[in-house]
């Protein structure tokens, strides 16, 4: 059997169906020397060449593939920005004065998830207020854990998430591999399963523990067709801790159902075929994990995958223009 | 990915689409049904994903299948309700009792083994057996394996994702043992054990909602990036669940494969995760079922329970709800299996 190595043959392939082209919601920034280069969060990566990113770059990409809008938010930065020190929230105010500076310079082009300093409940309260009222975000962007072991529900983050849910905020929720499970010795990077498992984490945390349930003005993306979710959504309903069930009235299948899933690097006919038989086409949004991957890697599947116009346009478009209006057409 | 089985496929998951809206829209309601969802195969289903329980072991999970200690005669009731003639059996999450690197957990390997190959004996035709290895004793793991097919001649042997001393099985640790196993063309059976990493982390339930599966997925990558599978192409693997997650991120992991890995994929990442087996056991949901048909050859997926630690209907009860073909039920049911077991030929 001839395995999906063709990829970058086909590049040009892909035209958006939706008018206006895609909103993609997940394409990362970097802020210039941010990380010292080299690091985890250097930017660069599979789809960015060896240089730092750079916002041209990222217009050049997103013409080249239709892509009217992107949404930005900082790459694999967690070591950096979730250290809890001063230095942290200092990044954090430099990724978010960068991402606003984009959005000025470019301000029918780019969005931003802004950062906020995890685990300090304090300093994040105050970046929201800096992010949404200074900066006018368009929502905010977490890592699925805070880097020193603890997941968004967590009882000490509560405060986070009710100043989030009187906001009734997009929440932009990236994989962020924990301690626990950084240098697991089994062969291959995180970056190869473990990032995919934490966003199942990271949804559970915040099911479990109630943060959906009490704020649910709160809308949450994840990412990459939702790592693992979809695939274990049956077993995880009947292993739901029954002393928290009064967080799910309708059962875990429908809060499932309500969250939103980007395809970046996950429009693959076997993680689309799980997503699109357990979640609903309103929920499904445009993502390329540009620049730690290639474009091509999301876009060029998706011709594959057969899908009708509507659910296209949804996808592409219109379901993120339901979340930012200001993009409407 | 190509559609590697033409028509007939392409048909199956058409009807599968559909299937899965309307199990979304019907909800699922498994416990409540009073109807039996045999499982319709001809000569019985074979179920390669059973759990057996020496009483000397404690009394065992019991688990949402069980109410009460486990016992050959439940197993058999089950069995016969569901339409499921031969069950392989094979211990269930007891890694901390079988994987101490200690005599007595040699001794309760022992136990195991000699309990399963007696319920052999008193029911040749219904009863295989993997047998358990002391992992991580590779001394004791190579005896083991030497007394479980040459006196009790099991059918396979039963490992778990990881040693339970933070190594998978990958690791150059293994090695004596994957080469054994090798020489005896043996048919391996993997079952998730939530790693020492994982299994306390903070984030609301039990270990057992998430952690076996992902455990299983890095298990499987361990195995073929560490090229276990392309120096011992006579083992065949069996794992567990509709393959956990692996069906799902395999796309992603191929685009992640590390460099100095890419020399035992002489034929890429795919290729060697489809050469795996994959039982159904509490993963026949619409949702893994569609990954896993988009993925998998169908002749390497085979029928699993999962019981006593999971009732039968758990996965008996989805199968309706799928639409899969007589023949592909046949196959998975039996087929499949039966070359993988010929003892058990109908």
């Amino acid at each position: 059997m001839a395995p999906d190595n063709g990829l970058f043959a086909q590049q040009g392939q892909y035209k958006p169906t939706a008018k206006g082209g895609c909103i993609d919601v997940h394409h990362h920034l970097s802020p210039p020397r941010f990380g010292g280069g080299g690091g985890r969060g250097a930017g660069g990566g599979r789809g960015g060449g060896l240089g730092a990113w750079t916002p041209q770059q990222s217009i050049e990409q997103m013409d080249k593939f239709g892509i009217g809008v992107a949404i930005l938010s900082l790459t694999q930065s967690g070591d950096i920005i979730y250290d809890n020190t001063e230095k942290g929230r200092a990044a954090v105010r430099t990724v978010n004065d960068f991402g606003a500076k984009c959005m000025q310079d470019y301000p029918k082009r780019f969005g931003f998830f802004a950062s906020i300093p995890f685990p300090d409940v304090q300093g994040s309260l105050k970046e929201i207020a800096y992010a949404y009222d200074m900066l006018k975000c368009d929502g905010i962007s977490i890592y699925t854990n805070d880097q020193q072991g603890h997941w968004p529900g967590d009882p000490h983050l509560e405060p986070i998430w009710e100043e989030l849910g009187r906001r009734k905020a997009i929440l932009y929720m990236h994989p962020w591999v924990p301690a626990c499970c950084n240098n697991l010795n089994y062969g291959a990077s995180s970056f190869m399963n473990e990032i995919d498992f934490e966003t199942t984490r990271a949804v559970t945390s915040f099911i479990t523990n109630g943060v959906l349930f009490r704020h649910p003005e709160l809308r949450l993306i994840t990412a990459h067709s939702g790592g693992t979710l979809p695939v274990l959504a049956g077993r995880m309903k009947d292993r739901y801790p029954a002393d928290k069930n009064q967080y799910i009235p309708n059962g875990l299948l429908a809060e499932i159902k309500k969250l939103y899933y980007d395809c970046a690097h996950a429009t693959y006919k076997m993680p689309w075929a799980a997503l699109t038989s357990l979640v609903p086409p309103t929920q499904y949004l445009f993502g390329t994990d540009y620049s730690p991957e290639p474009i091509e890697t999301t876009v060029n599947e998706i011709p594959g995958l057969k899908l009708s116009r509507d659910v296209l346009e949804m996808m592409e478009r219109k379901n993120a223009e339901r979340l930012f209006p200001r993009f409407k057409m | 990915m190509k559609d590697n089985s033409g028509t007939s496929r392409r048909e199956v998951l058409k009807r599968l689409g559909t299937a899965g809206a309307v199990a979304i829209l019907g909800g699922s309601s498994a416990f409540t049904q009073e109807k039996v969802n045999k499982v319709n195969v001809r000569g019985g289903a074979i179920d390669v994903h059973h759990h057996h329980q020496p009483p000397s072991l404690g009394p065992g999970a019991g688990g949402r299948g069980g109410g009460g200690p486990w016992t050959p005669e439940k197993t058999l009731a089950q069995m016969e309700k569901f339409g499921i003639s031969v069950a392989i059996l094979s211990m269930t999450q007891m890694g901390d009792i079988l994987y101490t690197g200690t005599e007595a957990g040699r001794t309760a390997v022992r136990t195991g083994n000699d309990y399963g190959a007696k319920l052999m004996q008193q029911h040749p035709r219904q009863f295989g057996l993997f047998g358990g290895v002391p992992l991580p004793d590779i001394e004791g793991t190579l005896k083991e394996i030497e007394y479980c097919y040459d006196t009790l001649k099991v059918d396979g042997i039963g490992i778990y994702s990881n040693d339970n001393k933070g190594r998978w099985p990958g690791d150059k640790y293994f090695e004596p043992m994957w080469q054994e196993l090798n020489r005896r063309n043996a048919i391996v059976y993997m079952h998730p054990l939530a790693p020492l990493c994982c299994r306390s982390l903070d984030y609301g339930p039990a270990a057992s909602m998430v952690e076996f599966d992902f455990d299983v997925t890095r298990a499987v990558a361990s195995i073929v990036v560490n090229g276990v599978m392309f120096r011992y192409p006579n083992i065949r693997f069996i794992t567990v669940h509709s393959g956990g997650t692996v069906p799902m991120l395999a796309g992603r992991m191929k685009d992640r494969v590390p460099n100095g890995s890419q020399k035992y994929l002489p034929n890429g990442l795919y290729a060697e995760l489809r050469k795996w087996y994959y039982d159904i056991a509490h993963a026949a949901f619409p949702w893994p079922m569609a990954a896993l048909m988009k993925f998998m050859p169908h002749d390497h997926i085979l029928f699993g329970t999962d019981y006593s630690p999971e009732p039968i209907e758990s996965t008996v009860n989805e199968l309706p709800g799928l639409d899969l073909s007589k023949d592909f039920m046949q196959a998975m049911g039996r087929g499949n299996t039966e070359r993988l077991f010929p003892r058990f030929k109908a």
